[in-house]
């Protein structure tokens, strides 16, 4: 008795909190005779999505709908996974120019330390907005320094941050310098050997912590042996050590990149690329490598006037067909709801618009490692589904209904409470 | 661009496209005929009349150029931070024909620009209305038709709310009750330098051959606005709050000037109603917000929602990268605020045009108006267009095809000698 | 008495008989012959005659038809050229910074009721108060050919006014032609106050102009029938912008880019101004109204892109072409065009630099017989100056330019230069010059022994190359070193000095170690050594 009680109490455990919430989920929910677009496997025009326990209970054309299922009409819309933002702040910013609001950015150079999501601010009003949008998981993601700290995927629903948290820590994040510019400026002054300076700094500190754990292990066998001090960075820099945390590495210029690769390779750790703004230029160095990329902001400018106007934008095609596994992001709090137009951008500008889609649902998913549970719309994944008047990537469609894990969620923010406040001052 | 390329054609026939006139509907598969920069014929198989160059616009959009009416570009300079009240200045004075955000505009399809004064004083300079000719010189882009407007600032900028003064004391005014006051103060002033002007100049009538009169001294501050009291021209006010709207409303009743548009009017959706009556337009963006206090409360719906209350609504990108996403921001209208395909283009066409005074000329496809015209590759509205073709007056001033042409000659070129250079290198 | 004192008085009583050489007011005359004559008004004449007399050109010709005064020194000129001088028509050079006046005036004491003055209000800077002349870079203009300079102020809106000096003596008053030329004007701002932006500057230069009409109406029928009037309000601003507002005296901008110069020829249409346009450095791309402004042009030959240019905007490579092709062709282009100019070398800060760039000018285009007549004829236009100078012709000064070879090649050394007919000859580094062996820049300490005594000097040395420059201090005073020269080890130079109001020039020969100069000193009353050590401490 004791023993599956033990087990009960571990699976729970293991399960997480928020989890634990959804189990409460016990009905049963059928979305009916909407075009479902799995992302994964081919489309099913009219097809059935069986919803229990906060999973997919079932998917197809020809699936039946059991008599106590809670029958959703869903006839002209589109059923697509919930979006995944790949990099933006979310629930750390509210106001740009209030300090008090901003909580993404720590002073110093290297903290790996931090945690953005001990920071996450569930009651944000960027988040429901997002959510609105289709959007069901974000990385929220912490920046400056040259360790900025560790980042943490969230839902996009749940009255604290526990209740939000999907997996964290989900990388250590390090940027490095040669950052794409707001004005197109001579960047060619931008040495070069900026990236490798700092890549440099980055081994010395791990070499150093490998070394500080050898004495710490050390002195715990033979007490006749000194304890090194405690060492803060060093502490919180030996789970990348040790390649149980992947690193997501901010760098845009292409030498910057190569240098980053070179990196990656000596030191054998698990790596994605954000921003890589300049990865055009040695995409197939990338490809090789096997690192991932995610995309910042479409909204910007190229640094260099000779790259063309039109590089930022075509970045993510070259990218995706030198065969490297791409993502988008918002990079945003305020404009986190833009994150599928940056696909779209990307696919006006020689993208293919199935591997757009896919850069904002499984791909991240796969690239964060939760590709069991999210990103497609699969049987015994999490319902995470959007009920769309058109396609999700397009400029003027509408999201109807969106169930994270399995709910229902409210589609309803600052945007429509002001809205309707104001709109009865006209009635 | 890889080098500066202008066409000089003034005449132009573009073919068998979809004109979204925005004034006069769809025409599927229909011609327009530009002669001497000038819509001369739309319809549907115009005959080339001879040497006009023919583009073909099959399955292409045609639209209206894109009128931006608020950005800072082709300036050398923004704002003029030396002094509080700034009416003598002009952007006409410091025009920047190298300033490669035209380029970035007209990649966008935008074909107009109203280039203004910052926001860093209660009253900036007098703005200047662009043609975005890229390569032309900077006199050659100026557009005499539109209404002349002098650029007003209220709320946090120009009070100096978020930026920090390491100039010891602190400027007059740092509040919403000073920057109005500051306002009224400076027409008082027009008033007295006017009824001082008056005085002379009636005196020198009378008494014909007074030897002893001297005029008053000319102020290049005052004669601004003067010439606002004299409708000779507009107010074009930054403002996000809705109070300050209000009281900006009301001031200008109070003084005698005339308000043409607010710039940003975030707050607008919460006093639709008087906007509309008041006859004022608004240039907002449609999802730019909380970047500022005073722009907390700024939702994604007010164009559309003013649009509907029968309020003039143009959308601006006040960026020089913004801009050349202006259709993307027109067609995000249709999903906040429900307006259909033709009310969200009005928002970057003929709305602004209006607003700008130059809507005789330009904002829509019609007969007698420039040809300033923008052809996109998917409906303009649609997430996964692009524009490929920026005409302005009949002259193409942006080519997408010719650029990627360009481009992919310069590779080649840059392949071949790298290629020779190896030769080089292996036979010595 | 302390030696140093006896020395002094010794030396001065010898000044005081011994003849003081080149700066006396009496110059000698001069026959130049057998020399091609280029008098750039006129043909040239080969195998020609200059006969220069009280530093006016007398006559000159053909050698058949010019007789050689009896009281001429004859310089054989045989396979030389003679030039008129040349005329910088704006140099920045030899000034002081007006920060020192800056200083004074912001710091006013509490009492005084004066108020502070912007400090983009320098229109009364005058050029001529604040020389600072240097007789190495006189001398550094003169080897350039160059006899006459507009040195004009270059810092500030209303930077102030310039003045011209024919390149002859030390002292400023012989030297000057005209005081002042011109109020320059630049399209810059002020920091920090208003006008902070270009615009502001547009509007304030309007308001100035403005105010300035105005008030000269009102002083004016002030001045004719004051009675019943009020009395106009003293501004010496506006007193100082007067003569150039209403009068026309000559306004020149400095116009660092094409818009610039649009902004200089809308203000002279506005306001009817003697306006010129100086720096132009994209000149030919507003030919066209430039043209029809028909304003004065001075084309800088610093040729560099403004940072505002599309050409150094658009990648490395078009950034290359513009520095090394489009912007050395500027002159060429406005030539080609019909554009008459005068080649000066404002933002320059060497005469030397302008030659090469003159080079670069050349080979991009310009014909040199332009480039001769941009640097006589067409300045002296300019400068309103050439009834009097720009070419050589009898009565005009004697400025003149003796060349082996023709002027602007590269090999041609200027051999000899006349500046109101003063005899300069142009010492160019000896032919068999080596490099130097050392560095002998920075601080040294030195003693100079003579049979009268001994007195202690502190010298500091610049050098760039051969040339060595300087200054030597004394408890006699501060005088320039000049014209010095490094071979290998071998020292030489010259000290400018002046005792008791006398010009004095010393000659050094001697040799530099890494640490230690020794060598003589020649004066006319004797020798004396010299022995000198590097000053302890950071040099």
């Amino acid at each position: 008795m004791k023993r599956s009680i033990f087990a009960l109490v571990t699976a729970l455990l293991l399960w997480g909190p928020g989890a634990a919430q959804l189990n409460k989920n016990h009905e049963l929910v059928a979305i009916k005779g909407a075009t479902i677009i799995p992302v994964v496997g081919e489309d099913i025009p009219e097809g059935v999505i069986l919803i229990q326990n906060g999973r997919i209970l079932d998917i197809g054309a020809g699936v039946d709908i059991p008599q106590n299922a809670r029958v959703i009409d869903a006839q002209g819309l589109f059923a697509y996974p919930g979006m995944i933002d790949s990099y933006c702040s979310l629930g750390l910013s509210e106001i740009g120019s209030v300090r008090a609001t901003q909580d993404s950015r720590e002073t110093g150079k290297l903290n790996p330390q931090v945690s953005s999501v001990e920071a996450l601010r569930p009651d944000s009003m960027h988040i429901p907005i997002s959510r609105s949008n289709g959007i069901a998981l974000a990385l929220v993601a912490p920046s400056g320094g040259l360790i900025s700290g560790k980042s943490g995927l969230i839902r996009l629903v749940g009255w604290t941050p526990q209740e939000m948290i999907v997996k964290s820590p989900l990388f250590m994040h390090i940027q490095l310098p040669g950052g794409r510019g707001r004005t197109q400026q001579d960047t060619t002054k931008a040495a070069p050997p900026q990236a490798s300076k700092k890549i440099k700094e980055i081994k010395d500190l791990f070499h150093r912590a490998r070394y500080y754990q050898k004495r710490n292990t050390a002195a715990m066998k033979d007490a006749r042996l000194t304890l090194p001090a405690f060492d803060e960075k060093l502490e919180f820099i030996l789970p990348v050590v040790h390649r149980e945390l992947p690193v997501m590495i901010a760098v845009d210029t292409a030498s910057g990149i190569l240098d980053a690769i070179k990196f990656i390779k000596e030191e054998q750790i698990q790596a994605v690329f954000y921003g890589a703004g300049e990865g055009w230029k040695v995409a197939e160095e990338i490809n090789k490598a096997g690192i991932p990329v995610v995309l910042g902001s479409l909204y910007a400018m190229p640094s260099k006037w000779e790259d063309g106007y039109d590089a930022i934008y075509r970045n993510p095609a070259v990218l995706n067909q030198a065969g490297v596994k791409i993502a988008f992001s918002s990079s945003d709090a305020a404009l986190a709801k833009d994150l599928p137009y940056h696909a779209a951008k990307a696919a006006a500008f020689g993208l293919d618009r199935r591997e757009a889609l896919k850069a904002v649902t499984i791909y991240p998913a796969e690239i964060f490692g939760v590709s069991d549970m999210y990103g497609s719309l699969e049987k015994g994944k999490a319902a995470n589904i959007v009920l769309a008047d058109g396609d999700i990537l397009e400029l003027r469609t509408t999201i109807t209904l969106s169930f994270i894990d399995g709910k229902e969620t409210d589609l309803s923010s600052i945007y429509t409470e002001l809205l309707e406040k104001f709109r009865k001052r006209i009635e | 661009m890889l080098s500066v390329r202008v066409l000089n054609a003034q005449n132009l026939l573009i073919k068998n496209g979809t004109l979204l006139t925005v004034t006069m509907g769809t025409v599927i598969k229909g011609d327009i005929l530009i002669l001497d920069g000038v819509i001369k014929k739309i319809g549907k198989n115009i005959e080339a009349p001879e040497k006009v160059k023919v583009i073909d616009a099959t399955g292409k959009y045609v639209m209206p150029g894109i009128i931006d009416s608020h950005t800072h570009i082709g300036l050398s300079g923004t704002n003029e931070m030396g002094a509080t009240i700034t009416s003598e200045v002009k952007m006409e004075d410091v025009l920047n024909a190298e300033d490669t955000s035209i380029h970035t505009a007209v990649s966008g399809g935008v074909t107009m620009v109203h280039t203004m004064h910052g926001s860093g004083n209660p009253i900036g300079g007098e703005n200047v209305v662009l043609k975005t000719k890229w390569g032309k010189a900077s006199e050659e882009m100026v557009v005499k038709e539109a209404y002349r407007t002098l650029k007003f600032a209220l709320g946090e900028n120009p009070k100096q709310a978020n930026s920090f003064n390491p100039r010891g004391a602190p400027r007059y005014p740092q509040s919403r009750m000073g920057v109005n006051a500051i306002i009224r103060r400076e027409f008082l002033k027009a008033k007295n330098y006017m009824a001082q002007w008056d005085r002379y100049n009636k005196a020198n009538r009378s008494n014909k051959g007074a030897k002893n009169l001297i005029p008053p001294r000319k102020d290049l501050r005052l004669e601004p606005l003067v010439d606002m009291l004299k409708g000779k021209m507009y107010a074009r006010c930054h403002s996000y709050r809705a109070d300050e709207t209000l009281e900006f409303i009301k001031l200008s009743k109070e003084l005698g000037f005339k308000i043409l548009c607010f710039e940003h009017a975030v707050e607008a959706y919460k006093i639709a109603k008087e906007i509309a009556r008041e006859n004022i337009g608004i240039s907002v963006f449609l999802d730019n917000w909380a970047y500022k206090v005073e722009a907390a409360e700024g939702i994604a719906y007010n164009a559309g929602f003013c649009t509907k209350q029968g309020v003039l609504v143009s959308l601006n990108s006040d960026s020089p990268e913004r801009i050349r996403r202006l259709f993307n921001d027109a067609a995000k209208s249709m999903k906040y605020g429900g307006l259909t395909e033709e009310e969200a283009l009005k928002l970057i066409t003929i709305n602004p045009a209006i607003q700008l005074g130059v809507d005789k000329i330009a904002g829509s496809l019609e007969e007698g108006k420039h040809g300033d015209i923008a052809i996109f590759k998917e409906h303009p509205l649609s997430a996964y267009t692009l524009c490929e073709m920026t005409i302005i007056e009949g002259e193409i001033y942006f080519d997408r095809n010719q650029y990627l042409k360009e481009r992919e000659e310069k590779a080649r070129e840059k392949k071949d000698k790298e290629k020779n250079k190896e030769k080089k290198g292996e036979t010595q | 008495m302390k030696t140093s004192h006896y020395l002094i008085t010794i030396i001065g009583i010898i000044c005081f008989f011994a003849p003081c050489s080149t700066f006396g007011e009496d110059s000698p005359t001069y026959a130049i012959v057998g020399c091609t004559i280029v008098p750039v008004k006129g043909m040239p004449i080969e195998k020609g005659t200059i006969i220069i007399r009280n530093g006016l050109i007398e006559a000159l010709g053909p050698e058949e038809n010019i007789p050689i005064p009896a009281d001429a020194e004859i310089i054989e000129s045989n396979g030389l050229y003679a030039y008129p001088g040349l005329i910088d028509a704006q140099t920045s050079t030899m000034l002081d910074s007006p920060k020192a006046e800056n200083q004074s005036s912001s710091r006013p004491s509490p009492a005084s009721k004066t108020e502070k003055k912007p400090s983009w209000q320098h229109a009364d800077f005058m050029a001529f108060d604040h020389l600072k002349l240097k007789k190495s870079i006189i001398e550094s203009f003169r080897k350039e050919g160059i006899t006459t300079v507009c040195i004009a102020p270059d810092k500030n809106i209303f930077a102030g006014q310039s003045v011209i000096l024919n390149l002859s003596g030390e002292r400023a008053k012989p030297m000057v032609i005209k005081n002042p030329f011109a109020l320059h004007i630049n399209f810059v701002t002020a920091r920090g106050e208003y006008p902070s932006s270009l615009m502001g500057t547009m509007a304030l230069l309007r308001q100035s102009f403005l105010d300035t009409e105005h008030y000269c109406l009102h002083r004016g029928k002030y001045n004719q029938a004051p009675s019943g009037l009020k009395r106009p309000v003293y501004d010496p601003f506006l007193e100082t912008l007067s003569p150039y507002v209403s009068q026309k005296s000559p306004v020149v901008f400095n116009c660092a880019n094409l818009e610039d110069i649009k902004r200089a020829l809308r203000l002279k249409a506005e306001f009817k101004l003697n306006a010129y346009v100086s720096g132009a450095s994209e000149a030919w791309r507003v030919s066209g109204s430039l043209k029809k402004a028909g304003a004065p042009l001075l084309v800088s030959l610093r040729l560099k892109p403004p940072l505002t240019s599309l050409f150094v905007n658009q990648g490395e490579d078009l950034k290359k072409k513009a520095e090394e092709e489009i912007y050395p062709a500027n002159a060429a282009k406005l030539h080609e065009e019909g554009i008459e100019f005068a080649l000066v070398s404002s933002g320059l800060s060497k005469p030397s630099d302008m030659m090469k760039n003159m080079q670069k000018a050349i080979t991009a285009g310009l014909p040199r017989e332009t480039a001769l007549k941009s640097m006589t004829v067409n300045p002296a236009i300019a400068l309103g100056i050439d009834a009097i100078t720009g070419s050589l012709e009898p009565g005009k000064i004697a400025n003149i330019v003796l060349a082996k070879g023709v002027l602007f090649e590269e090999e041609t050394k200027i051999q000899r230069v006349f500046v109101d007919g003063i005899s300069y000859e142009i010492k160019q580094a000896p032919k068999d010059a080596q490099p130097p062996a050392i560095n002998i820049a920075g601080k040294w300490e030195g003693l100079v022994k003579s049979p009268m005594g001994e007195i202690t000097v502190a010298i500091v040395f610049q050098q760039e190359g051969n040339q060595i420059t300087g200054t030597i201090t004394s408890e006699i005073g501060k005088w320039e070193v000049t014209g010095g020269a490094l071979s290998g080890k071998n020292l030489s130079f010259t000290i400018a000095a002046n005792i008791m109001g006398n010009d004095m020039e010393m000659e050094f020969y001697g040799t530099a170690e890494q640490d230690s100069i020794e060598g003589s000193i020649s004066t006319s009353f004797g020798n004396a050594e010299l022995q000198a050590t590097r000053a302890p401490g950071r040099n």
